[in-house]
């Protein structure tokens, strides 16, 4: 026989069949949808996921840091890991794979222009690692290397600011503040014990009343692309070079305890500077785990993105094991589904079957046929399924709005697989009872009951 | 008369046992036979008496128990069931009973049937087919379907379609039983000339010894023995 003989007898047959045909159909577009959409869930999550760590900072970054009260389980002093400074950082550096370490000077600011002002902690990182962080530039420049103090203001950082005159917050009004850091003076106070003192009308050691600390205008080097909105990893933060920062800080502290560093027993604090945190870019996100493990190994807490990711997949990898299944199980029912029709409509045609077993049509022109029948309700289920899953995606993409925007994502491979799915499935389910039609006495036909 | 007398059909020492439970049930007893290229032969009997079975055997429809059967030179008793499908389609043409037609097809579709299970294509068979209808005597009702004919037409494109393929063989079980007698003679003369025409085979049981005297041998049939065969020549002959 013609395929194309076989082609329009098997097709013939099922219109023949319409209701029951499209219930079948039906089986099999929502085993197909379910499984698509599942999967596409899981993809999506996945890519979303992928996309939100680019954004922030990439895979090749660790960060490293000093907690002074994680002592140790023995909790002896003698164990305790020694606080970060250059020589430690020095030491990172030198590990295998490691392209950029820099120490992390974090200090708290007060920053004011106008009625706004804001409080910010300024991350002071070496020249080297600010140009490494792939920030995207909008106005202006990152900070320089000349040994001048100028700050990088994330894109977000304007919401921070708040109107001392109005009492209102950025997340009141949602105005951005009248705030202009490139163009007019920007004032930053330091010593912030000093400020708050002052405003709330502290006294010293003398009775006297503590006047106001001196407010110092620090030039802005650039601020980040982006608009209020746009969220990446240091949107929120204030950049400086970290040798322009520490002399800022010691000029303004003198010999005074700098915040946040640490004094010895006599309350004097020390020459050097010391940190809370190391910024550390690796040369490959195949190394991180490695050079991680090296710095744990030297005392310290370290997080990557590399390292999270590696548990959201596999948190993922189980999420999508189970819608998947979820769909699978659909889709076995559907190939019951095609099986019983199968099934049925061979009973029915037991002396159509036979008669054309008497008038010779091949055995195997018949096991074909009723092959393709089944066939064809898994393709028609696949296609259909596959559109409605296409419908659901948008759907689902639509009300999840604007954060997870792509969370069911359907690439073109797992169209064609769900399709050849689809239609294996109803070829599989229709191969025990096309190998049945295939046997079918043709004495059934002439018997006349 | 030399060519006439080549055989098509042997039998020889053919046996059909049935068990039913525990009983067995003799269809066929010891059978030999020998039918000749052309010849029209009737196998007569009462019900029950075997003829169905005999001919199922002859058409490879269903194995002996025992015994030869050499159609066309070839011996089916031995045949799988795909070469027994293959031998039909090639040699053997089939009319039912019960005309056996495809609801879902009209009639030229019905009769083109056999020639599409042979891979011809769809205008060839078709023109073929209405040709068929045109010789049985059915031009106006070529886009009819079985339910929209009557017995007797349904018959003739019945006969049409066995003899679409110009088989060397056919085999027609009880033809004429649902159709009334003036029709049924209609049908077997029908039969009779297209068959005569082109020097083909025709076997068929009927129980009724009218349309048995149409043939050129008729077997009689007891207890599935053949018990009588009437040679109807030089009757026929005689007659003229
Ligand atoms: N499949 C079967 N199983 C058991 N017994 C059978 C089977 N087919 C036929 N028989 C028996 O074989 C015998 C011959 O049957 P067959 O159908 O050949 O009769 P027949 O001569 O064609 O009768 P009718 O004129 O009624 O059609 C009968 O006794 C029948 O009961
Ligand atoms: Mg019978």
């Amino acid at each position: 026989m013609r395929f194309l003989d076989l082609l329009r007898m098997s097709s013939t047959n099922l219109l023949r069949r319409k209701l029951r045909t499209v219930l079948t159909v039906l089986g099999v577009v929502i085993g197909t949808a379910s499984i698509v959409v599942m999967v596409s869930l899981g993809l999506g999550l996945r890519k979303t996921t992928m996309d939100q760590i680019e954004q922030s900072g990439g895979l090749t970054t660790v960060n490293v840091y000093y907690y002074e009260y994680a002592v140790s389980s023995s909790g002896s002093s003698e164990e305790q890991t020694q606080r970060i400074n250059d020589e430690v950082v020095e030491q990172m550096a030198q590990i295998p794979h490691v392209e950029v370490a820099s120490p992390v000077l974090s200090t708290y600011v007060l920053v004011k222009q106008g009625a706004y002002e804001a409080n910010f902690s300024i991350r002071g990182m070496t020249y080297e690692a600010l140009q490494s962080l792939d920030i995207d530039v909008g106005e202006g420049q990152l900070p320089p290397d000349d040994g001048t103090l100028q700050f990088f203001y994330g894109n977000q950082t304007l919401t921070n600011f708040y109107n001392a005159r109005t009492n209102q917050y950025y997340w009141d009004t949602m105005e951005a503040p009248d705030v202009d850091l490139m163009n007019d003076p920007v004032f930053v106070i330091f010593d912030m014990d000093a400020y708050s003192q002052s405003q709330y009308g502290g006294t010293d050691e003398n009775g006297q009343r503590i006047a106001p600390p001196k407010k110092y205008i620090i030039p802005t080097a650039g601020i980040m692309a982006g608009t209020l909105d746009d969220y990446s990893d240091n949107s929120y933060n204030v950049l400086a070079e970290i040798n322009a920062l520490k002399a800022q800080l010691k000029k303004v502290f003198k010999n005074k305890a700098i915040p946040g560093q640490p004094t010895n027993s006599a309350g004097k604090p020390y020459k050097e500077f010391y940190y809370d945190e190391v910024y550390i870019r690796v040369d490959s996100m195949d190394h991180v785990s490695e050079v991680q493990q090296a710095i744990r190994d030297m005392g310290y807490e370290t997080y990557s993105n590399a390292e999270w990711m590696e548990q959201t997949q596999n948190q993922m990898a189980t999420i999508q094991l189970v819608l998947g299944g979820i769909g699978a199980v659909s889709l076995f029912v559907a190939a019951i589904g095609i099986a019983n029709t199968m099934m049925m409509s061979i009973y029915e045609r037991t002396k159509e079957i036979g008669i054309i077993k008497v008038l010779g049509c091949d055995l195997g022109d018949i096991r074909t046929m009723f092959l393709m029948e089944a066939g064809f309700i898994g393709f028609f289920g696949g296609l259909i399924g596959l559109i409605l899953s296409f419908i659901i995606s948008g759907v689902i993409n639509l009300v999840a709005g604007e954060y997870y925007r792509g969370i069911s994502y359907i690439p073109i491979w797992l169209v064609l697989v769900s399709m050849v799915f689809a239609v294996l499935v109803g070829m599989v389910a229709g191969f025990f009872p096309a190998l049945r039609a295939m046997k079918l006495s043709p004495l059934a036909a002439i018997r006349n009951e | 008369m030399d060519k006439a007398r080549e055989p098509v059909i042997q039998v020889k020492n053919l046996y059909k046992i049935f068990r039913v439970g525990s009983s067995k049930v003799r269809a066929l007893n010891g059978v030999d036979l020998t039918i000749y290229r052309g010849e029209f032969c009737a196998i007569v009997g009462t019900s029950g008496s075997g003829k169905s079975t005999m001919l199922n055997m002859l058409a490879g429809l269903e194995k002996p128990t025992k015994g030869e059967v050499i159609v066309a030179g070839e011996h089916l008793e031995n045949m799988s069931e795909n070469q027994l499908v293959k031998f039909r389609r090639e040699k053997v043409g089939f009319i039912f009973q019960s005309f056996n037609l495809l609801g879902t097809m009209n009639a030229v579709e019905n009769v083109a049937l056999p020639l599409m299970f042979r891979g011809i294509d769809k205008k060839t068979r078709e023109e073929k087919a209405s040709k068929m209808l045109d010789l049985v005597g059915l031009s106006k009702h070529k886009k009819h379907r079985p339910n929209e004919m009557s017995g007797g037409q349904q018959q003739r494109v019945g006969v049409a379609r066995a003899l679409v393929l110009d088989p060397e063989i056919i085999f027609a079980d009880e033809p004429t039983g649902n159709l009334d007698s003036h029709t049924s003679e209609e049908v077997l003369k029908l039969m009779r000339k297209v068959v005569q025409e082109k020097n083909q085979t025709l076997v068929m049981v009927t129980h009724d010894n009218h349309l048995a005297g149409f043939a050129d041998r008729i077997f009689h049939i007891i207890d599935g023995k053949i018990v009588k065969i009437e040679d109807r020549k030089d009757y026929k002959e005689e007659e003229q």
